[in-house]
């Protein structure tokens, strides 16, 4: 048994499964309480990663900083995540408030409709080119050496523990705050929550928020580990972040992040131990959705849904 | 809110008159004859060029439509009589709708009738979807970047398709003798990034190593993929090589970093010439790679970069030249002031232009395939930390 | 107008009939529709429409259609003709599935893809089969509709959302199946190359019809348009059967058909097996258009695009599903030029504000406060700035001759048009939330600004990026306005 490589594959399956979990947990809350697929979470997360690449470069640059390294990440994680705050409540302002009482592909296809705009939009303003993060000399591409050949960067650790960070912090917030309560309440049932006194427009409007900063926080992890940032990266993270939150059973927060580490853990023993696991690692991660849905059709965590209330 | 409705349905019925209007051209030429209609070579001549101007290759065909654009604006400052003038028609390679944009663009080359032959395409797919319109419209091209083997052996192209790069089995011919000769190396890691261009190369150097006895293992990449932990973890440590013939330079640059990350970095990294640019090298000094001999030092490339702010884009080089052929061509065509494509196209097969004038290096003959018969080596280079020198 | 409903005691509506309201199920709907009579030229030629039959409809579309490649050279023909028929093939099939059924599928261009590279597999040098096309097509559609009949079979136990992701995966599976299978190894057979790999199959031959080979534009474009016409035919034949009615049921509310005995399941299986069919069919004949399989061409783009096309059309609507695919196959190659661009933009800007801003004293007052602000920013910038006025208008004649007096066009525009763009961005989604004094006056600059960033950022990119925000702008507009597509019948889900 290599357990380097296992190892080594944990790691990097960590690193990206947080990643997953992080947009799995705007995709599930959205859901939960408006039985929306939010198509544009990912191409939220895409903006994210850019702005934080603009913080980086409007602050002075990989190379040359304003700042210590440490405050210059602290303030790219801010930039990104409220930009991305703030853009996802306007795509709920825009795109799906006014749709709230119209069928249900109507929300779908306007979803689809914000995500071509974010995607060519980011296309138009950046080109077709890659922009590289260029971090690795910012914070040290410093691996450390647990025992003798396991290796894990700094990028990494920080990513998987401010995911943990972040998660930890969310599920204090859903738990014990007020508007935590209140995004509870409306997910479970809209009209009685409203008849309780409950903003639900409001309320709404935060879930947006918070999932869309998530997300935003992703982006710029993403960048930092892996480099490169480029605009059609949405599309196939947010389809893993929907796979993770469908995994785990979409609606549910806990679901969420179990279902995103699982997501990331098996993307990489699939590239790691399969045959050209790599070609096939999308495949595989579908496979993988298929056999839990059909095995259990509302995901680990989730509720049977009552289609007849 | 109805009142709105029919308001659209007007405006989609004028549109629609607009469309019938707007378009209606004469077309009577029937395709036979296309090939030997007549024009005449006036004060401005036409050439074709076929590339991806937009879309998400499109870093590739700004840059060969700037080598080619270069080329025309030296040679309109030299010829003061006859001007050319490119019609560009973008095919959007790598497009979500495939190759549908370049069959238009071809139907629109080929309805013009005073394109005699057209620079490009890019993509060795867009090179099978467009075969058919091209030829029987009597169109010859010059691809400066379509390097599949096949389309020129294939037998289907012959006299209408000539490129002014080797082709793929020169170039996996040349990296795998390296590695098996000079280098030495018994462990090698194979990674292709799904494209057709990256499988072909992928697939001849490791059918070669296979054949030396060396130790081969091959996987895959998407282009739209940029994290590559897990497949970095799965190298082993004891590989000597890892190939990577991908067709996207930042992709290269994220792997490498990557690999340095993950405490791989003193694998040797080859790559192919879609990887060959100053920040692939600046990745480690044991990245090599493989390009067609340009001369970095060329007149040409100098002042080219000159006047583009002095990046070394050598992957639209071979593009200057075939748009020098195309030139060329259309030149001794017009010696008796007009041409036909067919004239053209026989003016294409002869084409001699010395080394001296060539950006890439080697004089510009085509044998009988349409391949060039001058090059039959790549060249090999080695990364002295940020710049890539020539080796073997 | 017959605002009181189905009877004269019953209160009117409280809606506008075009929306969706809660309670009305489409049967409803289009019996109050059918006794709305629209007075005029639109009443007459609706009443002299509904009157004639099927076959005479189809016939009264395709005639225009017929006559398009003498009006227009062979290029153009295969630019708008020829691709905005396999588009329209595509959505009618699609629209079987989506409209008919309400299956959300979103692997559907893989079928599409699959039909294509069977038809190539018996009729291309690659196997060394040379079937001929009568007997090739119906053996692609046959296994199209099997493949459908499988993918129908994982549809069994999931509803909307969850089918959508599972429809997803089979599209991506195949196409990372098609761009890996030159290297299997079957275990009797040895190694095969089943698809080409990432080259494709080339040189499929042409379309052979007992002899008769159909090989010119011309030759295809009516192949094609005899081929939507007849599925067109058969569609609007089952869509007044009883399957086409158990479908709408099943779309409308699957419980309650499921407790009427309607086979909800098999249903389904028989809905995505026609559109498997169709799409396969549609698959074969664009073979032997496009002369070779290319594993890029079955990708999410080419379903974003067919999408676009229903939506536009309006799930349900044949006629609509026309109409979208003329509009999104012709729109972008028009867009192509600036010379088109810039007449389709703006006149699409006018016809919005021609709608939305009443009464007409308030349009006049914000066409000449634009103008106005226009002339006034231009004058200020040249005297204080004349950096941003040094650059020129894209593209040649009367409107850009124009903009090069009105517009601010800086001479590095690069960095201030992004900015803009953003601001834009910003400003479309704050302004619609202020109030309307408020509105009347912000909407002139703002509207500066649209064209500002159309002047300087979005014409250069047309041919790319430009389009696609178009389209996702559009999609988001419609929908706010329209849920139901432009065609469509308006529908209400009964939660």
């Amino acid at each position: 048994m290599n357990w380097s490589l296992f190892f080594d594959l944990t790691v990097s399956g960590l690193t990206l499964g947080s990643l997953y979990a992080l947009i799995a947990l705007g995709y599930s809350m959205v859901y939960g309480i408006l039985k929306l697929l939010n198509f544009a979470h990912g191409d939220v997360y895409m903006v994210g990663a850019f702005l934080g690449w603009f913080a980086l470069h409007g602050l002075g640059g990989p190379l040359n900083p304003d700042f210590a390294g440490a405050a210059v990440l602290f303030l790219m994680f801010i930039a990104a995540m409220l930009g991305c705050g703030v853009l996802g409540v306007a795509i709920e302002r825009f795109a799906y408030r006014p749709l709230r009482n119209a069928p249900r592909i109507a929300p779908l296809i306007s979803a689809l409709g914000v995500s071509i705009f974010l995607q060519n939009s980011a296309l138009l303003i950046f080109g077709a080119s890659f922009r590289d993060y260029d971090t690795f000399d910012l914070i040290g591409v410093k691996t450390y050496n647990v025992g003798t050949n396991l290796f894990f960067s700094v990028p990494q650790l920080l990513t998987v523990l401010s995911a943990i960070g972040l998660m930890a912090a969310l599920t204090v917030f859903v738990a014990r705050s007020r508007l935590g309560k209140a995004m509870r309440s409306t997910s479970f049932d809209r009209e009685a929550a409203s008849m309780m006194g409950i903003d639900v427009d409001r309320v709404i409007s935060a879930t947006f928020f918070i999932g869309s900063a998530l997300a935003g926080a992703a982006g710029v992890m993403f960048g930092l580990v892996f480099g490169q940032i480029y605009h059609f990266m949405g599309f196939i993270a947010g389809l893993k972040g929907f796979t993770a939150a469908v995994l785990g059973g979409i609606g549910s927060i806990p679901g969420a992040m179990i279902g995103g580490l699982i997501v990331g853990l098996a993307e990489s023993y699939a590239t790691g131990y399969l045959p050209q696991g790599s070609t096939f690692q999308n495949l595989y991660v579908f496979a993988l959705l298929i056999l839990v849905i059909l095995i259990r059709p509302s995901g680990l965590f989730g509720r049977a849904v009552i289609q007849k209330a | 809110m109805k009142k709105s409705i029919f308001a659209l349905l007007v405006a989609a019925l004028a549109f629609a008159a607009i469309v019938a209007a707007g378009t209606s051209g004469a077309s009577t030429k029937s395709e036979a004859s296309a090939s030997t209609a007549l024009v005449k070579c006036g004060k401005t001549r036409t050439i074709g060029f076929m590339g991806p101007i937009t879309g998400p290759a499109a870093n590739i065909g700004v840059e060969q439509s700037s080598w080619a654009k270069y080329f025309v604006s030296k040679y309109n400052k030299t010829h003061k009589k006859s001007k050319i003038k490119l019609q560009t028609e973008d095919t959007q390679l790598g497009n979500p709708t495939g190759t549908a944009e370049a069959l238009k663009g071809a139907q629109a080359l080929a309805g013009n009738a005073n394109v005699l032959a057209l620079v490009g395409p890019a993509g060795s797919n867009e090179i099978v979807g467009v075969t058919k319109t091209l030829k029987d419209a009597g169109l010859g091209w010059v691809s400066g970047s379509s390097t599949r083997t096949t389309l020129t052996t294939d037998g289907t192209r012959t006299g209408y398709m000539f490129r002014t790069v080797p082709p793929d089995a020169i170039q996996g011919t040349t990296a795998a003798s390296y590695m098996i000769k000079t280098l030495k190396v018994k462990r090698v890691y194979i990674i292709d990034d799904q494209e057709t261009y990256s499988t072909g190369l992928a697939d001849t150097v490791q059918s070669r190593l296979k054949a030396a006895g060396v130790s081969v293992t091959r996987d895959g990449v998407s282009q739209q993929q940029s994290d590559f932990s897990a497949l970095i973890a799965k190298i082993p440590r004891d590989t000597q090589l890892v190939y990577i013939p991908w067709q996207l330079t930042p992709k290269g640059v994220a792997f490498g970093q990557q690999m340095k990350q993950a405490g791989k970095g003193s694998i040797r990294l080859m790559g192919a010439d879609g990887l060959f640019d100053d920040t692939f090298a600046a990745v480690g000094s044991n990245v090599y790679d493989t390009n067609f001999p340009v001369n970095p030092k060329s007149a040409i490339i100098k002042a080219f970069k000159k006047s583009h702010g002095g990046k070394g884009m050598y992957f639209g080089a071979p593009t200057y030249a075939a748009t020098q052929v195309v030139a060329a061509a259309y030149d001794k065509a017009c010696k008796n002031g007009t041409a036909t494509r067919a004239e053209v196209r026989t003016a294409l097969k002869n084409t001699k232009i010395p080394a001296k004038s060539s950006v890439i290096g080697v004089a510009l003959r085509f044998n009988r395939n349409g391949d060039l018969s001058t090059a039959h080596q790549f060249g090999i280079y080695k990364s002295n930390g940020s710049v890539f020198n020539p080796v073997g | 107008m017959a605002a009181d409903g189905v009877g004269p005691d019953v209160p009117a509506p409280p809606d506008a009939l075009d929306r969706p309201r809660i309670g009305v199920d489409e049967w409803v709907a289009q019996v109050e529709g059918r006794r709305e009579r629209y007075t005029g030229l639109r009443g007459a030629v609706e009443r002299w429409w509904e009157r004639i039959p099927i076959v005479a409809r189809v016939l009264v579309l395709a005639a225009p259609a017929a006559a398009f490649p003498y009006l227009t050279s062979e290029g153009n023909v295969f630019r708008y003709g020829l691709f905005t028929l396999v588009y329209a093939l595509l959505a009618v099939g699609l629209n079987i599935v989506v409209g008919f059924a309400g299956l959300l599928d979103l692997g559907y261009v893989a079928f599409f893809g699959f039909g294509a590279y069977f038809y190539a597999i018996l009729a291309s040098p690659q196997f060394g089969n040379h079937w001929q096309a009568e007997a090739a097509i119906p053996v692609v559609v046959v296994a199209t509709a099997l493949t459908g009949l499988v993918v129908g079979l994982s549809s069994r136990r999931l509803l909307g959302d969850y089918l959508a992701i599972v429809t997803l995966f089979f599209g991506q599976a195949f196409v990372v199946f098609v761009n890996n299978a030159n290297r299997i190894n079957f275990p009797f057979a040895g190694h095969v190359d089943l698809t080409g790999g990432s080259n494709g199959l080339p040189n499929i031959d042409p379309f052979n019809f007992f002899g008769y080979k159909l090989e010119s534009t011309r030759q295809q474009y009516y192949l094609l348009l005899i081929s939507i016409a007849l599925v067109l035919v058969l569609l609007y034949w089952v869509h007044d059967s009883r399957t086409g009615r158990a479908w709408r049921a099943l779309r409308e509310d699957p419980l309650a058909a499921e407790a009427m005995s309607i086979p909800v399941n098999r249903l389904k299986l028989l809905a995505f097996v026609f559109g498997a069919a169709t799409a396969g069919f549609t698959g074969a004949i664009y073979g032997t258009i496009a002369t070779a399989a290319l594993p890029g061409d079955y990708d999410v783009g080419l379903l974003i695009t067919i999408y676009a096309i229903m939506i536009l059309g309006g799930f349900g609507s044949i006629m609509g599903i026309v109409v979208g695919a003329v509009v999104v196959s012709s729109v972008p190659e028009l867009l192509r030029s600036s010379a088109n661009a810039r007449p389709l933009f703006y006149g699409a800007i006018l016809l919005a504000l021609l709608v939305k801003v009443r009464p007409w004293p308030r349009l006049v007052a914000v066409l000449g406060g634009l103008v106005a602000f226009g002339f006034a920013v231009h004058a200020i910038a040249s005297a204080a700035y004349p950096r941003l006025v040094h650059g020129h208008a894209i593209g040649s004649g009367v409107f850009a001759h124009a903009m090069n007096h009105w517009m601010l066009l800086p001479s590095h525009h690069e960095k201030i048009a992004d900015v803009a763009y953003v601001f834009l961005i910003a400003a479309v989604v704050v302004v619609p939330q202020l109030g309307r004094l408020w509105r009347t006056v912000l909407i002139p600059p703002l509207l500066y600004l649209v064209m500002f960033v159309w002047e300087n950022l979005l014409l250069e990119q047309i041919g790319g990026a430009t389009r696609l925000i178009l389209l996702g702008a559009l999609l988001v507009a419609l929908m706010n306005a329209r849920p139901q597509g432009l065609f469509g019948n308006a529908y209400v889900e009964i939660a």
